[in-house]
């Protein structure tokens, strides 16, 4: 038996075959395949999961101390060059791929429940294995083009699974956004490689860092033509990872059925971008002003995000947000030079927001049994209130989460966020601030989110307001299948990956406190070794403190507010600060303007080069044509069949010439 | 009989076929007026040998796509047969004279398919399409009569001859420019575009995938053959034009294909946007980017001849092919829906399918070309890419139209409306099946033609070292460019 590392490129292999294998006979054999449920889902569960045992045992190798493992095949050649694909596995990807293996497995136990009556079931199976398969691909991948080829089809994946529900407006129009703005980061990302293989002859990341440094150091790569490289291929994370400006897609994908939203939109596939950063690290560290605005951008989205999260109505899209803001922290973190900080708080953000999100799910399928299957009327919290009696296990995994993603101690989120503070701290104070002010409107909005959920009383009853928020949604009312339902808690294949992924919400930031940093040293054991000796609890604490305090002081307000009812926010905040409320309820007015400039703009020049192509460039064709044909009419007239007057036009064709000549 | 000639020309490169070879294989010479040097004289290398069985592929597959045509069908049938015939004529006959015949033969069982079975303006289009491209392939005769006869040695319209001789530069400026002409009309390169739109709107079905799937490769073709292939001093002045037009071709063609509400003439604005990438790739002088363009030329071949298919095989249903009437019949036909996806995203060059390797090779290969000027580079680089983003924004939204939102109550009420028959998966499976074979594994494709590729290349690059005044973002070959030599590993 060879090593699991060795047999890393079986981890997206399985997945995909089993996809394949499901999608022929989908194609091919429609009506049987779409009944047979169980079967297929138990195919594509156990190739995930084989995947993810052989994820598991790389990774218990890799904490052993095993070397990287790198093998290559020649792809594609001509001339000099040849293109090399094949899959790289070391300790970053192993953790990855244990993290994707993990999710993945249990969003699909949680789609069978989740999914059980929907008709494209297995349909949805597929794109599942699919996604997966492509995701593993990407985190194997050895070097920039390969990560492109699967950057490009978790895209795909990703454009199918929003657009699931083909029949509703709003996710077709999603899905085409998601696509298309990824597609723009992906203009950058694409000549970013371009330009570094033209740079360095190298596509792999270690060759390319060095390359560049070779290239600055012996004056024959400029440094501004550098930087351009690197800001270009950022470009590329910025599409995937949702940062500002190009986050607009992702609150739109949500969209897409909630178990797609967990898995792609919150844990792994928007992951990707600060992934590609982090495998660049030795190119970025090299430019500071690179790293600057990386910092920069991240720190952005996060407040964004956040601000945005504070007035959404709709669970899902509150979420959405919450996983912008935090992608900025994770993003914030590459930009001060900490890697290590930024994929901790990727790993411990996919397991608590993806419980987030499962939960919602969760919530949302419990909704529909009282409101039906219209997502204006399931979604938004104005409905809902007092789940928690009804559904005990949703309610406890989700304030889990939220404490986790409010940074208390010693859960998850709090070892993570901190680490990345105070990297922030020590790099950029200015955006530590932004930073921490964050922390705080997170834990806001967070528990808003809880109690306006579970907590009080059930308002799903109420139709006058369901037809409120009908007609403000531009909807009409909904089938009548449901009604008078009763909410009640969701079945074991949704409530087991809930507690499941409980565990390490709770537990996994443990892994990572800064005096003994077990991540880190995994990761890269010199650094981290350096930064453990460097600790001193001294300077941990004020900054730690800093961070609870704001945590709770956003907690308190949102207990106040929305628990109690002792604080009106309507009246305070939204009522004395009209402006703010409405920009906020906008959405910044990104949305609004992309339509406008873009969108709209783009329609209209292509609208206007279509009218030359068929006025102008057409036109002249048939000009011609026209022309030809009136001088053949004109013509016609000198063909009269009389030779006496062919003759004399030879005639005088003759004389013409003996004149002209003659002169 | 369209599956036996396929069968043959599977048989041959199987057979007889060496790829690592680069010259000619498989010929014959039979002399005809020897002393005009007239004879009939076929073979192939490796242009030739991919194209002749992709001709005979689709031409297979056409066939199979015109079951259901019931007007005059054994006339179809034998139009059909002659231009497979024609166009396998003209990739594979080696004598200039015989590829100008062949490829006027070809002309006229495509004027008559668009005007018997065509649709509304189908004399309009049909007439148009004869009188463009007749009136441009005139410009081919001139041309072969001029390189026959000028220079030294005995009047020959043999390939090899005409290559081997060595023209005078302003000469050779003139050729190319005529048969450029020539050409362009057929690749299409913007603006000498517009007989294409009609031609393909009014087509039927089968035609269409000959037309988008073959004809429009005659003139990438013969660009790689004859200016690229033969008139290498001329080839020096002409490629950075060739590259501009290959970027305007991308992005025009995108555009106003996203305006287009017709289906059809959609699809046929699309073919010309991918055409570009051949003409950037036949523009440069790297081995990688003229192989990227040869490789665009097959993979558009197979996936506009799946796009076309399944155009016509809407159209049977909804009996429309304006956007605007269409709308949510995904619901209705979940298998067309299937394969509308997967060709749409071959076509907008998702990794994993043919179009993605072409277009990537063609990207690296001329980023990475030293023979032209560095900002040349990133202009035409970043212009390109442009049409990255364009493609998946008209075919995204075509689809959205097409099968996704609310159901079309009147469309689905349509007794037509029904879900892909075996028939119709079998014939895009098997467009599907090389389209992700040559996206997993490229080499299958660009082995066979590699070795003829890179002599060619090897040649024009050769030309620029002897050019007197190349043209500006041309540069002359420098020492930088020999010392970034080792860096392209």
């Amino acid at each position: 038996m060879p090593p699991a590392s060795e047999l890393a490129w079986l981890i997206p292999v399985l997945p995909l075959a089993g996809a394949t294998l499901v999608g022929l006979g989908l194609i091919s054999f429609n009506r049987t395949v779409n009944r047979l449920k169980v079967p297929v889902a138990v195919l594509l569960i156990s190739t995930v999961g084989a995947a993810a045992v052989l994820s598991y045992a790389a990774l218990a190798e890799q904490i052993g101390g095993a070397a990287p493992v790198e093998m290559l095949f020649t792809w594609a050649t001509a001339g000099s060059f040849s293109l090399p694909m094949g899959f790289r596995l070391d300790a970053l990807g192993a953790v990855m791929l244990a993290l994707v293996t993990s999710i993945a497995l249990l969003v699909m136990i949680y789609s069978h429940g989740y999914m059980a009556h929907d008709k494209g079931y297995v349909r949805f199976f597929t794109y599942l294995a699919l996604f997966s398969s492509s995701m593993l691909g990407l985190v194997v991948s050895p070097n920039l083009l390969e990560i492109y080829v699967f950057w490009e089809l978790v895209g795909m994946c990703s454009y199918l699974l929003v657009g699931f529900w083909y029949d509703r407006d709003g996710a077709a129009h999603a899905a085409q956004k998601a696509f298309v703005v990824n597609r723009v980061g992906d203009f950058g990302l694409l000549l970013g490689i371009l330009g570094l293989f033209w740079a360095t002859g190298s596509l792999s990341f270690d060759g390319i860092a060095a390359g560049i440094q070779a290239g600055l150091a012996d004056g024959s790569l400029p440094a501004w033509a550098a930087t351009l490289l690197c800001l270009l291929v950022f470009m590329g994370p910025m599409a995937k990872s949702a940062q500002f400006p190009l986050h607009v897609w992702l609150p739109d994908a949500m969209e897409g059925p909630t178990p797609i939203s967990a898995l792609i939109h919150a844990a792994t596939m928007v992951a990707a971008g600060v992934f590609l950063v982090a495998r660049l690290e030795p190119l970025y560290v090299q430019f500071p002003s690179v790293q600057l605005t990386v910092a920069v951008v991240g720190t952005i989205t996060c407040f964004l995000g956040a601000s945005i999260a504070l007035t959404q109505m709709d669970l899902k899209k509150g979420l959405a947000y919450s996983t912008v803001s935090q992608l900025g922290y994770m993003m914030l973190a590459m930009g001060c030079g900490a890697p290590l900080a930024g994929m901790f708080h990727l790993v411990t953000h996919a397991c608590f927001k993806a419980m987030l999100f499962l939960g919602s799910g969760s919530v949302i399928h419990a909704m529909e049994e009282v409101v039906g299957h219209e997502p204006v009327l399931a979604q938004d919290m104005r409905l809902m209130g007092g789940l928690r009696r009804s559904m005990p296990i949703t309610a406890i995994t989700f304030l889990i989460g939220c404490l986790a993603i409010s940074g208390l101690p010693p859960l998850a989120g709090f070892w993570s966020k901190d680490e990345i503070l105070g990297e922030a701290f020590q790099a950029y104070p200015l955006l530590w601030l932004v930073g921490w002010l964050t922390a705080g409107m997170t834990a806001f909005y967070m528990f808003r989110l809880y109690f306006l959920t579970f907590e009080g009383g059930f308002r799903g009853h109420d139709t006058a307001l369901q037809a409120r928020l009908l007609q403000a949604a531009g909807r009409t009312a909904p089938d009548h299948g449901h009604g008078e339902g009763h909410v009640h808690e969701s079945a074991w294949p949704m409530t087991l990956p809930l507690v499941v992924l409980a565990v390490p919400s709770l537990l996994i930031g443990l892994l990572g406190m800064p005096w003994q940093n077990r991540f880190a040293a995994l990761l890269d054991p010199r650094e981290a070794a350096e930064a453990m000796a460097h600790f001193s609890m001294a300077e941990f604490l004020p900054l730690a403190g800093a961070s609870v305090a704001i945590s709770l002081v956003g907690i308190t307000i949102a207990v106040l507010a929305y628990a109690l009812g002792r604080l009106d926010l309507a009246t305070a905040v939204a009522g004395r600060f009209p402006a703010i409320n409405r920009f906020l309820a906008n959405k910044w007015y990104l949305d609004a303007i992309n339509e406008r400039l873009f969108v709209r703009g783009s329609r209209a020049l292509a609208r206007q080069v279509l009218e030359v192509d068929a006025k102008v460039v057409d036109g002249v064709v048939n000009l011609t044509g026209l022309l030809t044909l009136g001088s053949g009419e004109g013509l016609k007239y000198f063909e009269t069949g009389r030779a006496q007057f062919y003759a004399l036009i030879v005639f005088g064709g003759v004389i013409a010439l003996v004149v002209l000549f003659s002169l | 009989m369209a599956l036996v000639t396929f069968l043959i020309t599977v048989a041959a490169y199987v057979v007889g076929y060496d790829p690592a070879e680069a010259g000619l294989q498989l010929g014959q010479r039979i002399d005809w007026v020897p002393d005009l040097g007239l004879g009939w004289s076929v073979g192939v290398d490796g242009l030739s040998m991919p194209l002749v069985l992709l001709t005979s592929f689709i031409t297979t597959l056409a066939v199979l796509a015109a079951w259901p045509v019931t007007f005059k069908p054994r006339l179809f049938y034998f139009l059909i047969l002659a231009m497979d015939g024609g166009q396998i004529a003209v990739f594979a006959v080696q004598d200039m004279l015989l590829f100008f015949l062949a490829w006027e033969l070809e002309l006229i069982p495509v004027y008559l398919l668009l005007a018997i079975w065509g649709g509304k303006k189908r004399q309009y289009a049909a007439t148009k399409f004869i009188l463009y491209t007749a009136g441009s392939s005139l410009f081919i005769l001139l041309v072969a009569l001029g390189m026959a006869f000028a220079g030294s040695g005995p009047v020959s319209f043999e390939y090899s001859d005409l290559a081997a001789k060595t023209l005078a530069p302003s000469l050779q400026l003139l050729l190319y420019a005529g048969l450029l002409i020539a050409f362009g009309v057929k690749l299409p390169i913007v603006p000498l575009h517009t007989w294409l739109p009609d031609a393909h709107g009014e087509a039927t079905a089968p035609v269409h995938m000959l037309l988008a799937g073959i004809l429009l490769k005659m003139g990438g073709y013969a660009l790689l053959r004859f200016n690229a292939g033969m008139l290498p001093d001329a080839h020096v002045q002409f490629a950075p034009l060739l590259v501009v037009l290959g970027v305007v071709n991308i992005i025009y063609a995108a555009l106003t294909s996203f305006a287009q509400r017709n289906l059809k003439r959609k699809i046929a604005y699309s073919s010309i946007s991918h055409m570009g990438f051949v003409l950037i790739g036949i523009g440069s002088f790297s081995p990688l980017a003229a192989s990227g363009a040869m490789l665009q030329m097959i993979s558009h071949g197979l996936i506009g001849a799946s796009l076309f298919f399944l155009v016509g095989a809407t159209y049977d249903r909804t009996h429309t092919l304006q956007l605007d009437e269409m709308g949510g019949v995904g619901q209705a036909m979940r298998k067309m829906f299937a394969l509308w996806t997967a060709c749409a995203l071959a076509s907008l060059a998702l990794p994993g399918m043919s179009g993605f390797v072409a277009e990537l090779m063609v990207f690296v290969g001329f980023t990475t070309d030293e023979a032209y000027s560095l900002p040349f580079r990133i202009v035409i680089a970043a212009l390109a890419a442009i049409g990255v983003i364009l493609t998946p924004i008209y075919l995204l939204s075509m689809l959205r139209e097409i099968f996704f939102g609310k159901e079309n109550a009147e469309l689905a009420s349509h007794s037509n409306l029904v879900d892909a028959e075996p028939r119709e998966i079998y014939i895009i499976s098997c467009l599907l099946v090389p389209i992700i074979g040559i996206g997993l594994y490229p080499r299958l494709m660009t082995d066979s033609y590699r070795a003829t590729i890179e002599r060619q290349v090897a040649r024009d690059g050769a030309a620029i070292h002897s050019a007197a005044a190349p043209p500006l973002p041309l540069r002359p070959p420098l020492t930088a460019a020999m010392t970034m030599a080792p860096a392209l590993r």
